[in-house]
């Protein structure tokens, strides 16, 4: 074996391990102030800070139960669940039989960013509902490259989104620091999987209740 | 008995290249789990938290910090450089996943271990909870292996005399 032991080996060697030891911090610092919320992020005008940063529909009905609903767009049993579930919520938002908070989660990566960000676009041209339906209904392949401005453009072109501002607030991604803001919101609320349904701050049942139209109707019906 | 024999073969003429399998497996499997969650933090996060064991708050931290620390381990267990230190640490790692695993099996949970991005709950039919425990179970007697015989082949790094002892 190698006859050198000496004193430059272990300085190299202690050197290498610090320097690693520093990428790794580093790294870490990076990673997590960059997923850090910000006060100061630009909010639809439908979403109220106190839930959640969520998307808030009929905040101010009284005496119904809260459902709060998080998701990631490009998460498939979300599009299944929407499928099955869908329909039930608009009715019940329809006819103000509870409070409804969309939380839109991005943790699958960049294309839930941006599809977040639309959603938030849509939801100031009163279209978040119609935008999420006709998302899922259309929901590409994971991170395949699929999501982009253009694909969300002609999602909100068909359910009838016409205004300029609409196109601009995608392209800029306007919202993509509220979307770090929900993130956070939904680590804080020990949220572990998409989707995820709470009905007055409790998860209804992931066995029975998620995938099944008519226990999910009842089990929010609070 | 068995340590003897260990022993004997670590020292003999496989021993170093033994040394290097274990190297190379146990800081590729670090380096490509820690790599394939760094650009994913709050999928990460999530898959700590999944776990139920530590509060919210440092599950979170830990979400984001195990995925840089893993890819450093790796590294250096790669390049062969501080290897005792960082297969006694690596080894350590496996340990405490086994536990955190082996906890969310006998609770009942269904989580998927999120060791390589993923992670987070799961179908109830849809856990591996025993293949998971397995492969850290290897991978830790071969970060116990590396740190009582740091000295393998094709390391960038040349042991020190008192460590060669």
């Amino acid at each position: 074996m190698a006859t050198s032991s000496s004193g430059g080996d272990k300085f190299t060697r202690n050197l290498v391990i610090a320097m690693v030891a520093l990428v790794v911090v580093v790294g870490a610092g990076f990673s997590y102030f960059g997923s850090k919320g910000s006060t100061t992020a630009a909010i639809p005008s439908s979403v109220s800070k106190d839930d959640g940063y969520g998307i808030v529909f009929n905040g101010d009905v009284p005496n119904v139960p809260t459902i709060d609903i998080y998701e990631d767009f490009q998460c498939p049993v979300c599009a299944r669940f929407e499928a099955i579930n869908g329909i039930t919520l608009e009715k019940a938002i329809e006819e103000k039989k509870a409070k409804v908070v969309y939380h839109v989660l991005s943790f699958l990566g960049t294309e839930s960013i941006l599809a977040a960000n639309a959603s938030a676009c849509a939801s100031d041209q009163d279209k978040f509902l119609a935008f999420h339906k006709a998302f899922y209904a259309n929901q590409p392949a994971e991170n395949a490259g699929a999501i982009n401005a253009d694909f969300l453009k002609s999602i909100g072109a068909a359910i009838g989104i016409t205004s300029p501002e609409f196109a601009t607030c995608v392209d800029n991604g306007g919202y993509s620091d509220w979307v770090k803001n929900v993130a956070e919101a939904g680590a804080k609320a020990n949220v572990n999987s998409t989707p995820t349904v709470f009905v007055n701050g409790k998860e209804i049942d992931r066995n029975t209740e998620y995938f099944n139209a008519e226990a999910f109707a009842k089990a929010i019906a609070g | 008995m068995i340590l003897n024999l260990i022993e004997k073969f670590a020292l003999g003429k496989y021993g170093k290249w033994f040394g290097l399998i274990c190297r190379l497996t146990l800081g590729g499997v670090l380096f490509a789990a820690g790599w394939l969650k760094i650009f994913t933090p709050a999928k990460s996060q999530m898959a700590v938290r999944a776990y139920e064991v530590l509060p919210i708050g440092l599950a979170n931290f830990l979400g984001i910090f195990l995925p840089w620390f893993e890819v450093g381990l790796g590294v250096l267990l790669i390049l062969g450089i501080g290897v005792k230190l960082s297969a006694l640490l690596g080894g350590a790692l496996m340990v405490v996943f086994i536990a955190a695993i082996s906890q969310a099996w006998a609770r009942g949970l269904s989580i998927d271990c999120g060791c390589f991005g993923g992670g987070g709950t799961v179908e109830p039919g849809e856990t591996k909870y025993l293949s998971e425990i397995l492969r850290d179970i290897g991978l830790a007697l071969m970060g116990l292996y590396l740190f009582r015989y740091p000295l393998t082949r094709f390391a960038v790094e040349k042991l020190t005399k008192t460590e060669r002892e």
